[in-house]
C-alpha cells in the first residue's frame, strides 16, 4: 500500500471516531474503508440502447448480463467475482433477497420474484469469472429513457447530488456525441479533490460496426471519428480518451461456437452472387440463413467474418482472435487497464476523500476542522493528485509548449499509464537499465525546461511537476 | 368529367361578371391566384445521424444532400420538382440567391464545408426533374437536433409553421427517446400532420420489434402518426440494380404512395374545399336575389312579408359594415389582448434564460467559456423565441374563428387563410474581450502595492530608530505586493463576470426588442389582413341582400303581362346558378 493510501486510512480512521455518535455516518466510513481494500468498481453507463450490457458481456467474457433489442436494463446491477454464481436483490429499505438463478442459451435471467423494480435499489450478482478479479463492474440503466424513473435511477447513481458517486470510474458508452451526453459526463466532474479532472472516464464510441451502416470498412470509419472526438476540446476536458468498440463483435468473439464457425465458412464457400444478394438486408440473411447467426454477429460481423475467411483464417480460433483484435476490444481493455487498473489505489482514494469531503461540508462538529485540515495536508502532499492537476491543465491547453513537448509531458505525467515503461513510451517489456537512461534523458530536458529564463510562469510550474515525476521513477528504478 | 377547381373557379368569375356582380369575382380571383402556386412542404426532420438525408436523396434517387458517417447537415435543404437540376443558396436576406453547380453543393450545406452554418445561409433551393416531387411536392432536409454542432437545431422549429407535414425519421437501433418524442409533441403543435419513418431496417433484424415498440410510444403520448419502415440502402441497391422485388423490400413504395396520396392528396383536397367553399358562398349570394324576386312573383300575396323580412335582414347585414359593428370589436380587443400577452411571454421567457444566464456565468470564468456559453445562450434563446411564437400562432387562429363567428353560419366559408412568417432575429453574442494580465502589469500593481507598504512599514520603524529600508518593511512591501496582485487579478475576474453580465444583458434585450418588434408587426398584420377580409365579405353580403331587395320590390310592382315570362327567365338563371352550387359540392366532397 503506498503512502497516499495510508494517510487516507488514517484520515477515514479519524473521521470514523469524529463521527462515532452518528452511527449511520460511522458505518458509512467504514464502508469505505472497505471499500479501499476492495476491487475498483467502474460504472458503465450512457444512454439508453448505447450498448452498455453488451460491452459489460465483452469484457467478462461472458453472457452475463442481460440484453434485447428493447430497452432492457432497468435495475443498477453489481457484478462481482464470488466463488459459486449468486444474485442478490437489495430493495429500499431492507435486507437483501437471494433471487434464483436461470441461464437461458448461455445468457443469464434474472426473475426478480414479484419485486416490483422501481422498490429494487440494486441487483448484486457474484459470479466466478476472470474478467471480474480486480473490479466490480457496475451496469446502469440508460440516462434519456422513455420511462422518466429508469433515467432517473441511472442518474441519481452516477451523479447523486449530495454526495459523490458510488463508483470509482466511469466507462461511458456513446453511439454520437449527443448534446446529453455532454451533460451528464460534465455533472461527473468534480470541482473539489481533483479539480476538474477527467481522469475517472473513458468515453467508448460504441456500435462502432453500425456507424458506417455495416459497410466492411465501417471501424475504420469509427476510429476516424473517435480520433476527431478525442482532439475536441470539449470532450477532451471531459475524459481520458475515445475508443471505438464493436460491442457485439466483441462478446461474439469471446464465445465462437464451432458449428457457427462451420456456417460461415460453408457460406464463405458458395456462389458469392447467392451470399451477396443474402447480405443485403437483415430480412433477407434471416430467410437466407435464420436468425441465429445474425443475432450473434450481426450483418456487420457476418460480412466481416466472411471476408475474413475467405482471406484464409481458416478455423474458430483463429477467427475469433482476429474478431476480436478488430473489434476494439482489446484496446479499451488497455486504455481500461491503464487509466483505471494501474491507477485504481489513486482512484478508490480519490473517492474516499471526495467523500469525506462532501460529509465535511454538510456537517460540522468539534473534530472536522481538524479533519479539514488532514485533507489539505494529503492533496497537498500526494504528488499523484498534483499530476493529476496539471493533466487536467495540460488537457485544457493553455500552455505555450509545443505540440510534441505537450505530449511527452502528458505520458510522463501518466496519461496513458502509470508504469515507469508507459510514461517513457517505452514497450512493456525493456529493461531496467534502458529505462533508467530513458529517464535520466527526460529528467536533464525537462530540468532545462523548468529553468528556463524566458518561458512563462505556468510553463515552468508543469515543468517542475514533470521533473518531480521523473525524479519518483528515477529513484524506483535506481533500487 | 366534373371540373378541376382551377375550372370552377373560372366558371365562377365568368357567372359574377355575367350577373355583374365584380366584388364577388374579386375574391375568387384571389382564390385563383393561390391555386397557382400549390407547393406542398414536407419537412425531414429528427436527431442527427439518424439517415435524413440519406432519406431523401433514396427518395428523390439523386445524390442531392451529402451523406457522411461522421459530419452532419447544418442548413436547411429544400428540395423539389424542376426541369433542369439546379442548386440556388438563399442567405440571411431573402435577396441574397446565388447559384451554384450542383456538385459544389456539399461544401455548402455540411458540417464539413461549412462548419456552424458559418456562411450564413437560410437554406439552399434544390431543383431536380424528378416525377415523385411533381405536383408541388417539396421535401426539406433539415439539420438534426440534438447534436453538439447543430446550433441551428431550435431554427427547425422557426421553419415548422411553413411546413404542410412533417416527417420525423428514427433509425431502428434503438426505440424512441425522451428528447424525440419531446421534440414530436412540440412540432405536432405547429403541423399536425405527422408521418413517423423507421429507417435502416436493413441493419437490424428486430426492426419489427421496435416498431412495435415505437407504436406502443407513439400511443402511449396520445400521438396519432402512422409509422413506416424503410431500408434506404436496400432502395438505392434495388435503384442500381432496377429490380422491383428489392424496391419492394425497401418500403421505399409505401412512403411516396403515402407522400403523393395521403399528404400532397390531403392538401389538394384541402385546396379544393376552400375552393368550393368560396364557390358555394358566392352562389348563395348570387341566388339570393333571383329567389327573392322569384318568391314574388310566384306568391304576390305575401310578397310584403318577405319585402318586410328583407329588410330587417339588410339593416343586419348594414350593422355588420358598420365600424361599430360587433366583429370589429372582437378583433380590435383580441388583437389588443393577444399582442399584450406575447409580448408579456417573451419577457417572461427571456427574464428566465437571462437569470439563468446569470447564475451560470456567476459559477464559471468567462473567459474559459467563451465558446460554449455563446452557443448555449443562442441556442436558448432561439428556442425561447420559437416557443413564443408557436403560441402566437396558435392564438391568432383562434381569435379569427372567433371573429368568423360573428358572421352566423356563414362564417364558416368566410375564413381567411393566414399566412405566418416566423419573426427572424438577427442579434448575436459576443463574449467581451478578456483582459491580459501580463507580467509587466503584475510587476507594475505588484511594486505600486509595495511600495505603499514598504514605506508605512518603514515610517513606522523609523521612530524604533530603524532605517527606512530595513528587512521587516521590506517584508511588509512584498508581502503587500502580493496582495495586491492577488487582489487585482480578484478583481478583473469579477469585471469579466460583470462585463460577460453586462453582455448577456444586452443580448437578450436585443432580441426581446427584434423579436418583439417582429412579432408586433405580424400581429397588427394580421389584424389588417382579418379586418380587410371580413370588411370586404360584409360588404359582399350587404349588397346581395340589398338587390334581393330590389329584386322583390320590382317584382311586386312589376306588370302582371311580363310575369310569367321572368318567372321562366329567372328559374333558369337559378338553375344555372344551382348548377354551379352543386359542382362546387360534388369539389368540396
Amino acid at each position: 500500500m503506498s503512502r497516499l493510501g495510508g494517510q487516507v486510512r488514517t484520515l477515514l480512521r479519524d473521521a470514523v471516531e469524529v463521527f462515532r455518535e452518528t452511527p449511520e455516518i460511522a458505518q458509512g466510513l467504514r464502508d469505505h474503508l472497505d471499500r479501499l481494500d476492495g476491487p475498483l468498481r467502474v460504472a458503465i453507463a450512457g444512454q439508453v440502447k448505447a450498448g452498455k450490457s453488451t460491452l459489460l458481456n465483452a469484457l467478462v467474457g461472458e453472457r452475463l448480463a442481460p440484453t434485447d433489442a428493447g430497452e432492457c436494463t432497468r435495475i443498477v446491477t453489481w457484478y462481482r467475482r464470488g466463488h459459486r454464481p449468486r444474485v442478490s436483490a437489495h430493495p429500499l429499505g431492507g435486507g437483501p433477497r437471494q433471487l434464483r438463478i436461470d441461464r437461458v442459451g448461455g445468457a443469464l435471467r434474472i426473475d426478480l420474484e414479484g419485486l416490483n423494480p422501481a422498490h429494487v435499489e440494486r441487483l448484486v450478482v457474484d459470479w466466478p469469472a476472470q474478467g471480474l478479479s480486480d473490479t466490480i463492474l457496475i451496469d446502469t440503466p440508460g440516462i434519456a429513457s422513455l420511462s422518466a424513473d429508469v433515467s432517473a435511477r441511472a442518474n441519481g447513481f452516477l451523479a447523486p447530488d449530495d454526495e459523490p458517486s458510488e463508483a470509482d470510474a466511469v466507462v461511458y458508452l456513446m453511439r454520437h456525441l449527443h448534446s446529453a451526453d455532454l451533460r451528464l459526463l460534465e455533472s461527473f466532474h468534480d470541482n473539489g479533490i481533483a479539480r476538474a479532472n477527467p481522469v475517472n472516464t473513458i468515453a467508448v464510441l460504441s456500435r462502432a460496426d453500425e456507424i458506417g451502416v455495416g459497410r466492411v470498412d465501417a471501424l475504420m470509419s469509427a476510429a476516424k471519428i473517435a480520433r476527431r472526438y478525442r482532439t475536441d476540446p470539449r470532450l477532451r476536458r471531459l475524459c481520458q480518451g475515445v475508443v471505438p468498440v464493436a460491442g457485439l463483435l466483441a462478446e461474439t468473439a469471446r464465445s465462437l461456437h464451432q458449428q457457427e464457425f462451420d456456417a460461415l465458412a460453408r457460406m464463405a464457400v458458395t456462389s458469392r452472387d447467392e451470399v451477396e444478394s443474402a447480405l443485403l438486408s437483415a430480412d433477407r440473411f434471416v430467410r437466407y440463413a435464420g436468425l441465429g447467426l445474425l443475432e450473434r454477429f450481426g450483418l456487420f460481423g457476418v460480412r466481416l467474418s466472411l471476408a475474413l475467411i475467405r482471406q484464409g483464417f481458416g478455423d474458430p480460433g483463429r477467427l475469433a482472435a482476429e474478431l476480436t483484435r478488430r473489434s476494439g476490444v482489446d484496446e479499451l481493455r488497455a486504455v481500461f487497464a491503464a487509466q483505471f487498473t494501474q491507477r485504481r489505489d489513486l482512484l478508490k482514494c480519490r473517492s474516499a476523500l471526495l467523500a469525506v469531503d462532501a460529509l465535511l461540508s454538510r456537517d460540522s462538529r468539534p473534530g472536522t476542522p481538524v479533519l479539514r485540515d488532514d485533507i489539505e495536508r494529503i492533496l497537498a502532499g500526494a504528488h499523484e493528485f498534483t499530476e493529476l492537476r496539471v493533466l487536467g491543465a495540460l488537457r485544457s491547453g493553455a500552455f505555450d509548449l509545443t505540440d510534441h513537448a505537450a505530449d511527452e509531458a502528458e505520458r510522463l505525467l501518466g496519461a496513458g499509464g502509470a508504469q515507469p515503461w508507459s510514461r517513457l513510451g517505452l514497450p512493456a517489456d525493456v529493461g531496467r537499465d534502458e529505462q533508467r537512461a530513458a529517464v535520466l534523458d527526460a529528467l536533464a530536458r525537462w530540468q532545462r525546461q523548468a529553468e528556463n529564463p524566458l518561458a512563462r510562469k505556468a510553463t515552468v510550474d508543469v515543468a517542475r511537476v514533470v521533473v518531480r515525476s521523473c525524479e519518483g521513477m528515477a529513484a524506483d528504478l535506481a533500487d | 368529367m366534373p371540373p378541376t377547381a382551377a375550372e370552377l373557379l373560372d366558371l365562377a368569375i365568368r357567372a359574377t361578371t355575367a350577373y355583374r356582380r365584380e366584388d364577388l369575382g374579386e375574391r375568387l380571383a384571389v382564390a385563383r391566384r393561390r391555386l397557382l402556386d400549390p407547393e406542398v412542404r414536407v419537412l425531414v426532420v429528427g436527431e442527427f445521424k439518424q439517415g435524413k438525408s440519406m432519406l431523401v436523396n433514396s427518395l428523390v434517387d439523386a445524390p442531392v444532400c451529402p451523406v457522411d458517417d461522421d459530419l452532419a447537415t447544418a442548413v436547411p435543404t429544400l428540395v423539389r420538382h424542376a426541369p433542369e437540376p439546379s442548386v440556388v443558396l438563399v442567405g440571411d436576406d431573402e435577396r441574397q440567391r446565388r447559384s451554384v453547380p450542383i456538385d459544389q453543393l456539399a461544401q455548402h450545406v455540411s458540417e464539413a464545408g461549412n462548419p456552424g452554418n458559418r456562411e450564413h445561409l437560410r437554406h439552399a433551393e434544390v431543383g431536380v426533374p424528378r416525377a415523385v416531387l411533381s405536383g408541388g411536392l417539396c421535401i426539406v432536409d433539415t439539420p438534426g437536433v440534438g447534436g453538439l454542432d447543430s446550433a441551428h437545431g431550435a431554427s427547425t422549429m422557426a421553419v415548422l409553421p411553413t411546413a404542410d407535414a412533417v416527417i420525423l425519421v428514427s433509425d431502428a437501433a434503438q426505440e424512441y427517446t425522451a428528447p424525440e418524442l419531446d421534440f414530436l409533441r412540440q412540432a405536432m403543435k405547429m403541423c399536425p400532420t405527422v408521418l413517423c419513418v423507421l429507417t435502416k431496417t436493413d441493419l437490424y433484424p428486430q426492426w419489427r420489434r421496435i416498431a412495435e415498440l415505437n407504436r406502443g410510444h407513439l400511443a402511449a403520448a396520445d400521438v396519432d402518426a402512422d409509422l413506416i419502415a424503410v431500408s434506404s440502402t436496400l432502395r438505392q441497391h434495388a435503384i442500381r440494380t432496377n429490380s422491383q422485388r428489392l424496391n419492394e423490400e425497401s418500403g421505399f413504395p409505401e412512403l411516396i404512395s403515402r407522400l403523393r396520396n395521403d399528404i400532397l392528396g390531403q392538401a389538394a383536397a384541402l385546396a379544393d374545399r376552400s375552393v368550393a367553399n368560396d364557390v358555394l358562398s358566392v352562389t348563395a349570394q348570387l341566388s339570393a336575389s333571383m329567389q327573392a324576386e322569384l318568391a314574388a312573383y310566384r306568391d304576390p300575396n305575401h310578397a310584403g312579408d318577405l319585402i318586410a323580412e328583407l329588410t330587417r335582414a339588410r339593416t343586419r347585414a348594414d350593422a355588420l359594415r358598420e365600424r361599430s359593428a360587433r366583429w370589429q370589436q372582437t378583433l380590435n380587443d383580441g388583437v389588443s389582448d393577444l399582442i399584450a400577452d406575447i409580448e408579456y411571454d417573451l419577457r417572461d421567457r427571456m427574464r428566465h434564460l437571462l437569470r439563468e444566464a446569470e447564475e451560470e456565468l456567476e459559477r464559471v470564468d468567462p473567459a474559459t467559456v467563451d465558446e460554449e456559453f455563446t452557443l448555449w445562450l443562442h441556442q436558448r434563446g432561439a428556442a425561447a423565441a420559437s416557443a413564443n411564437f408557436v403560441w402566437a400562432h396558435q392564438r391568432a387562429q383562434w381569435l379569427a374563428r372567433q371573429v368568423a363567428e360573428h358572421f352566423g353560419d356563414a362564417g364558416d366559408q368566410a375564413m381567411p387563410d393566414l399566412d405566418f412568417h416566423a419573426p427572424n432575429a438577427t442579434s448575436s453574442f459576443e463574449m467581451p474581450g478578456a483582459e491580459r494580465f501580463g507580467l509587466g502589469q503584475k510587476v507594475i500593481t505588484g511594486m505600486r502595492g509595495g511600495y505603499g507598504g514598504t514605506i508605512m512599514i518603514g515610517m513606522l520603524s523609523t521612530v524604533a530608530g530603524l532605517a527606512l529600508l530595513n528587512p521587516v518593511s521590506v517584508a511588509a512591501g512584498v508581502l503587500l505586493g502580493r496582495k495586491t496582485v492577488k487582489d487585482e487579478r480578484k478583481r478583473m475576474l469579477q469585471r469579466r463576470r460583470s462585463e460577460a453580465k453586462v453582455a448577456a444583458r444586452r443580448f437578450v434585450d436585443d432580441l426581446i426588442f427584434q423579436v418583439g418588434k417582429e412579432s408586433r408587426d405580424l400581429l397588427r398584420e394580421l389584424q389588417r389582413t382579418l379586418r380587410d377580409h371580413f370588411t370586404a365579405y360584409a360588404k359582399e353580403l350587404s349588397r346581395s341582400v340589398q338587390e334581393a331587395l330590389t329584386a322583390a320590390q320590382q317584382a311586386v310592382n312589376g306588370d302582371a303581362g311580363s310575369r310569367d315570362g321572368r318567372i321562366k327567365d329567372v328559374t333558369a338563371e337559378l338553375g344555372r346558378v344551382d348548377h354551379l352550387a352543386s359542382l362546387a359540392r360534388g369539389l368540396g366532397r
